[in-house]
C-alpha cells in the first residue's frame, strides 16, 4: 500500500492549530490518503494528457492504470464506495486500453479526465467533511462505460460525444468540463453542489497547462473548500491537507542543515568577536542574530523530526502475535509518544526496538501460571517509556517479569569460555549484565524460534553504537528489566569533549564519555605499566590506557605527568585515553570526512570549532579495541586480582565520596551517589520553606547537609556542590560545600561515635570523617522519597521475597 | 580546432596544469590541521568557508620531502568527484588556452611518479606544460597510504 513513500519527508507548513484540527477530524489514515491521491491525480492530468499524443504508450497506460487502482483499493479499504464505484468504472476503460482492446481517442480521454475530477471532488468533500456527501456520479460513470462499450476502434460521430459531455457537468457538480472540446463555456454554469466552485486555476496546473496543446480540464481545484490564499478572517477556515503539507526532498533538507550548522558557526564566531569590541548596538543585534539562528537551527532540525510513535504503532501487533504464540498475558503501556526523532535515526532504532520487545515478551514476562505461583498479576506489563535527558533521547523497554540472573549469566559465561573465574571475580553485577552484549551469548534455557539464538543483543548493541548511542541494562531478580537505549537526538550535531594532544585539538563524542581524571605529577598517584602496558588504579581498579598521541604516531609528550585520562565507553570495555589536555565540552557539527581519510579508521568524522580550526573526530570504537592489548596484558599478569585482594584486605572496598560541610568532614558512600553536580545559587527556589531547584524538567528538593548536620554554614559561594541521588525516577539534592575526595572505605579506622544525622565516625586520610546517615538526609529532603519507591515497587512486583523464590 | 582552458602552477619547477573546469577557486591558506596516520602526502585538513577539505601535498606525489605546513601554502582547489579538495602547489600561474594538436601523451622516456600523475603534455612557447590527472593525484594518495602500511 502506497501510503508513505520512504523518500521524502513531509513537512507541516501549517500553523499548529491548523494541524492540530485536521488531525482531529481525520484519521491520519484518511489524512495521508488524501495528501497522496492530491498528488496521484495531478500526475494523472499530466499523464492523460501526455497520452492523448503518445496514444500507444504503454508505459504511461500503465502508470495511469496502477494511480487509479491505488486510490480504489484504498477507498474500498476505506469504505469510501462512491470513490470506488467512480475509480471502478475507470479502471475498466483502462485496463482495456492498457491491453490494446481499444486504443485511445478523444472521448476516452474526456472521460477519463472527467473522472479524474470527479474523484478529485469526491476527496474534497471527504476532507471537509469526512465523509463523501451525496455527490453525483452516475453520469461519469455512464460517459466512461459508455467509451468502453462502444471504444472497440470505431470513432463515434463527435457530435454524438460532444453532446452528452457538456450536459453532464452542468447538472453535476466537480466542474468536469473538457474545455478542449467544449467550445461553450459551459464551465461557469455551476448549480449547488460543489462547494467553491470558482475555476481559478492554481499555479500548480499552469505547468501541465503549459505542457499541453489540449489544455487540461480544470474545475474543481484540488484544495476543497476555498482555497485562495488571501481569505479573510471571516469564519475559521481551516486550510486542507494538501495546503498545509508538502513533500521535501531529503537531499533539501539535508542542504539545509547543512546550512545551518555553517550558520552557527559563523555565529559563533561573530559573537566571540563582537564580545571583544564592546559596541552595544553591534552587541545587541549580535545577540537577536544568536537567537534566531537558534531558533532556526530548531526549526531546521525539527523538519527531520519524526515523532517515535511512528516505529511504536507497530509494537502493539507485534506484542499481541507473540504473546498469544507463547501463551503469555502482556499489558503494553506507552509512554512519551511523541517524543521525537531524527527520521534518520528513526529507522536505526526500529530493529533493535523491535528485538527487545520481542525478547522481552519471550524471556523477560513469564507465562500467567508463574507469575501467579510468584504472586504477581498474572498479566505482566510491559512498558515503552521515550523521554529528552539531557541532549539525548532515551528509549526504555521495560518489562515486570522475572529479571535476569546474574549468576546464571556469569555461569553460561564462565561454560562458554567468555570469561575466566579470575575475571569473573572483580566483575560488578553492572558488568556481568555487560556480558549478555556479548556476540553469541544467550541465556534462554530453550532456543524457541522468537528469540534465544544467541544472536541479538550484540547486534542490538552494534546498531545502536554505529549511531553513536549506547544501550544498558538494569534488572531486579524476580521484578523485571529495563534495556535502555540513549540516542543522539540528530547525528548532525553532537554534544563533543575537545582534548588537545601534541598542540592539536580533537573531539570525542560526549555519550562515550563516563569521567575524566587528572593525573597530577605531584602525588603518587601514577600511570604505572603492567607488562608494558600502561594502566592507572582507578578506584582500586585497573584501568587500561591507551595514549592518544601513541596512538596516532605521533612523538609521545610528557612522561605521563599532569596528563588527564579520558574514561571512555565503548564496545562494552571501558578505557582510558590518555591526553594532554582537556578543553572543553561544546556542540559539534560533524563533518564527514575526505575519503582520502576514510581508510584510517581512527577518525569518525571531522568539525570546525568555534575558533574555525579544523579537528578530526576519534572513533572511540576503534580506540576501544586498540585497548585490548593493555587490557589483555593486564588480565595475563594477574595483577588485578592481586590488588583487589590487597584492597580486600585494606578495606571494606567501599567507596566514600568525601565533602566538607563547614569545617566538618562528611563521608557519603558512593553507592548512594547518582551524580555531582553544581547549581548556581540563584537557581535555588523555595516552595514553602523548603529549597527546591529545577533540575531536567523536574523539581529536585535539596536539602542542605549544613543544616541537617547543625555545623556552621559557610558563606554561600556563586554555586553549590550538590550530591544528587536518583531511584526509580525520583531523585533529591544534598548540598554540601565542598567535594573533596574519593576514598577507599577502611574498617579499621571505624568508630561507633555519632551524633544526629550520622551513622558513625571514622578517620578517613588522618582527619576525623563523619559518615552520613543517608537516608535520615534524604528523607529530610523528600519524606515521600521511599514511600514512593516503594509504593512503586509494589505496583510493579509485589514483594522482594516472594519474588526471589521463583 | 578545439582549445581548452587550463590553469597552470609549478611544482617542483615543473609547469603543471588541470581543466578550468575542474578548478573551484585558487587561495593561499595557513592553518592547517595535521592528520597523524594519514599518508604523508596529506598535507592536513583546512576550513574553506565552513567546508572541511583535505590538502594533498602535490610535490610528495612527485618524490619530493613534505613542505613545512606551518608555513603559508598555496591550494588549488578541484573538484573530483563531487568532493572538493585542495592541491599543494609551490606557486600559481597564468589560465592559458591551448589548441588540442599541441596536445601529445607522455613521452615513453618518462618515467617515475611523474608519468602515473599525467594524461600528457602541451607545447607552450617556451616550456611544456603537463596536464595534471587531478583524480589520480588525489586518489592514489590514499592508494600510497595502503601501500605504506604493508
Amino acid at each position: 500500500m502506497p501510503f508513505s513513500q520512504v523518500n521524502p519527508y513531509r513537512v507541516d507548513g501549517t500553523a499548529d492549530e491548523h494541524r492540530e484540527t485536521n488531525v482531529d477530524e481525520l484519521d491520519d489514515i484518511v489524512q495521508e490518503f488524501l495528501v497522496e491521491s492530491h498528488e496521484n491525480l495531478d500526475q494523472l492530468d499530466r499523464d492523460l494528457v501526455a497520452l492523448e499524443q503518445h496514444p500507444d504508450s504503454r508505459e504511461l497506460l500503465s502508470s495511469i492504470f496502477r494511480t487509479i487502482h491505488t486510490i480504489k483499493g484504498t477507498s474500498g479499504f476505506l469504505a469510501f464506495h462512491r470513490l470506488e464505484t467512480v475509480t471502478h468504472a475507470g479502471e475498466s476503460l483502462l485496463s482495456r486500453l492498457r491491453d490494446g482492446a481499444q486504443s485511445m481517442n478523444v472521448e476516452s480521454a474526456n472521460a477519463l479526465l472527467r473522472m479524474v475530477d470527479t474523484v478529485r471532488g469526491l476527496l474534497a468533500q471527504i476532507e471537509e467533511q469526512g465523509v463523501e456527501g451525496e455527490m453525483e456520479i452516475q453520469s461519469v460513470i455512464e460517459q466512461v462505460t459508455a467509451c468502453i462499450e462502444d471504444g472497440s476502434g470505431k470513432p463515434k460521430a463527435a457530435p454524438a460525444a460532444a453532446a452528452p459531455a457538456p450536459a453532464a457537468p452542468a447538472d453535476e457538480a466537480p466542474a468536469a468540463e473538457s474545455a478542449a472540446e467544449v467550445p461553450e463555456p459551459v464551465a461557469e454554469v455551476h448549480p449547488e453542489p460543489e462547494p467553491e466552485p470558482e475555476p481559478e486555476p492554481e499555479p500548480a496546473h499552469e505547468e501541465s497547462a503549459a505542457n499541453a496543446p489540449v489544455p487540461a480540464p480544470r474545475g474543481g481545484p484540488p484544495g476543497p473548500a476555498g482555497p485562495e490564499p488571501g481569505e479573510e478572517g471571516s469564519a475559521p477556515q481551516r486550510r486542507s491537507v494538501a495546503e498545509s503539507s508538502i513533500r521535501v526532498d531529503v537531499d533539501l533538507l539535508d542542504a539545509l542543515m547543512r546550512l545551518v550548522g555553517e550558520l552557527v558557526l559563523t555565529r559563533n564566531q561573530l559573537v566571540r568577536g563582537v564580545s571583544e569590541m564592546s559596541d552595544p548596538a553591534l552587541t545587541r543585534t549580535t545577540q537577536r542574530l544568536n537567537l534566531i539562528t537558534s531558533e532556526l537551527q530548531e526549526s531546521v532540525m525539527k523538519t527531520r523530526m519524526q515523532p517515535i510513535d511512528q516505529i511504536w504503532s507497530k509494537l502493539p501487533r507485534v506484542v499481541r502475535d507473540l504473546s498469544s504464540q507463547l501463551g503469555r498475558q502482556i499489558k503494553l503501556a506507552m509512554e512519551g509518544k511523541d517524543t521525537e526523532l531524527d527520521r534518520s535515526l528513526l529507522e536505526s532504532v526500529k530493529d533493535p526496538l523491535t528485538h527487545l520487545v520481542r525478547n522481552a515478551v519471550d524471556h523477560g514476562i513469564e507465562p500467567p501460571d508463574v507469575r501467579r505461583a510468584a504472586g504477581k498479576n498474572p498479566e505482566g506489563t510491559l512498558t515503552l517509556r521515550a523521554y529528552h535527558e539531557g541532549g539525548h533521547v532515551v528509549v526504555e523497554v521495560a518489562d515486570d517479569g522475572a529479571g535476569i540472573d546474574p549468576d546464571r549469566v556469569a555461569s553460561t559465561a564462565l561454560d562458554r569460555g567468555v570469561i575466566t573465574r579470575d575475571q569473573l571475580a572483580r566483575m560488578e553485577t553492572s558488568d556481568i549484565f555487560q556480558l549478555l552484549f556479548q556476540p553469541g551469548f544467550s541465556t534462554a534455557k530453550k532456543v524457541t524460534n522468537v528469540s534465544g539464538r544467541g544472536v541479538g543483543m550484540d547486534v542490538v548493541k552494534t546498531n545502536i553504537e554505529k549511531i553513536g548511542g549506547t544501550v544498558d541494562v538494569d534488572s531486579t531478580l524476580g521484578r523485571g528489566t529495563t534495556w535502555r537505549l540513549t540516542i543522539p537526538l540528530t547525528l548532525a550535531i553532537i554534544q563533543a569533549l575537545t582534548v588537545e594532544c601534541s598542540t592539536e585539538q580533537y573531539a570525542i563524542p560526549q555519550i562515550a564519555v563516563d569521567e575524566l581524571v587528572f593525573v597530577d605529577g605531584s602525588s603518587d598517584k601514577n600511570i604505572e605499566h603492567v607488562s608494558g602496558a600502561p594502566v592507572y588504579r582507578l578506584r582500586g581498579k585497573l584501568l587500561p590506557l591507551v595514549h592518544l598521541d601513541e596512538t596516532l604516531g605521533l612523538p609521545r609528550g610528557s612522561n605521563d605527568k599532569d596528563v588527564y585520562i579520558a574514561v571512555l565507553q565503548a564496545e562494552g570495555r571501558r578505557f582510558g585515553l590518555v591526553v594532554d589536555r582537556v578543553l572543553n565540552t561544546e556542540e559539534i557539527v560533524v563533518k564527514p570526512l575526505a575519503t582520502l581519510l576514510k581508510d584510517i579508521g581512527v577518525y569518525q568524522g571531522s568539525t570546525i570549532l568555534g575558533d574555525g580550526k579544523v579537528a578530526l573526530i576519534l572513533d572511540v570504537q576503534s580506540l576501544a579495541r586498540r585497548s585490548l592489548l593493555a587490557a589483555q596484558a593486564v588480565e595475563r599478569s594477574g595483577l588485578a586480582v592481586d590488588s583487589q585482594q590487597a584492597q580486600g584486605r585494606a578495606g571494606s572496598g567501599n567507596r566514600l565520596l568525601i565533602t566538607g560541610v563547614g569545617d566538618r568532614r562528611v563521608a557519603v558512600p558512593l553507592d548512594m551517589v547518582t551524580r555531582l553536580e553544581e547549581f548556581s545559587v540563584d537557581k535555588i527556589e523555595r516552595v514553602g520553606s523548603r529549597e527546591v531547584v529545577q533540575y531536567r524538567g523536574r523539581i529536585l528538593p535539596l536539602v542542605r547537609l549544613a543544616h541537617l548536620l547543625g555545623a556552621y554554614p559557610a558563606e554561600d559561594g556563586d554555586s553549590v556542590p550538590v550530591v544528587v541521588y536518583s531511584e526509580r525516577g525520583r531523585s533529591v539534592a544534598l548540598a554540601v560545600e565542598k567535594i573533596v575526595d574519593i576514598v577507599e572505605d577502611s574498617v579499621e579506622t571505624h568508630s561507633d561515635l555519632d551524633d544526629s544525622g550520622l551513622t558513625g565516625s571514622a578517620v578517613i586520610q588522618q582527619r576525623v570523617t563523619e559518615m552520613l546517615d543517608v537516608r535520615q538526609a534524604i528523607l529530610a529532603a523528600d519524606v515521600n522519597f521511599f514511600d514512593a519507591i516503594d509504593e512503586y515497587a509494589d505496583n510493579y512486583g509485589g514483594g522482594l521475597e516472594e519474588m526471589s523464590a521463583v | 580546432m578545439t582549445s581548452r582552458q587550463y590553469t597552470t602552477f609549478e611544482v617542483a619547477n615543473q609547469l603543471f596544469g588541470v581543466d578550468v573546469a575542474k578548478v573551484v577557486e585558487v587561495l593561499r591558506f595557513s592553518e592547517y590541521t595535521r592528520v597523524p596516520l594519514a599518508d604523508k602526502s596529506v598535507g592536513g585538513l583546512i576550513n574553506l568557508r565552513g567546508q572541511v577539505m583535505a590538502a594533498v601535498d602535490l610535490g610528495v606525489r612527485l618524490g619530493l620531502e613534505p613542505r613545512d605546513m606551518t608555513k603559508p601554502s598555496m591550494n588549488v582547489i578541484v573538484n573530483e568527484e563531487g568532493e572538493p579538495i585542495s592541491l599543494l602547489v609551490d606557486k600559481i600561474g597564468d589560465v592559458v588556452e591551448l589548441q588540442e594538436d599541441t596536445f601529445e601523451p607522455p613521452p615513453d622516456t618518462l618515467a617515475g611518479p611523474l608519468r602515473e600523475l599525467i594524461i600528457g603534455a602541451f607545447k607552450l612557447d617556451s616550456r611544456l606544460m603537463l596536464a595534471l590527472d587531478a583524480k589520480r593525484a588525489v586518489h592514489s594518495a590514499s592508494g600510497a597510504a595502503k601501500t605504506a602500511a604493508r
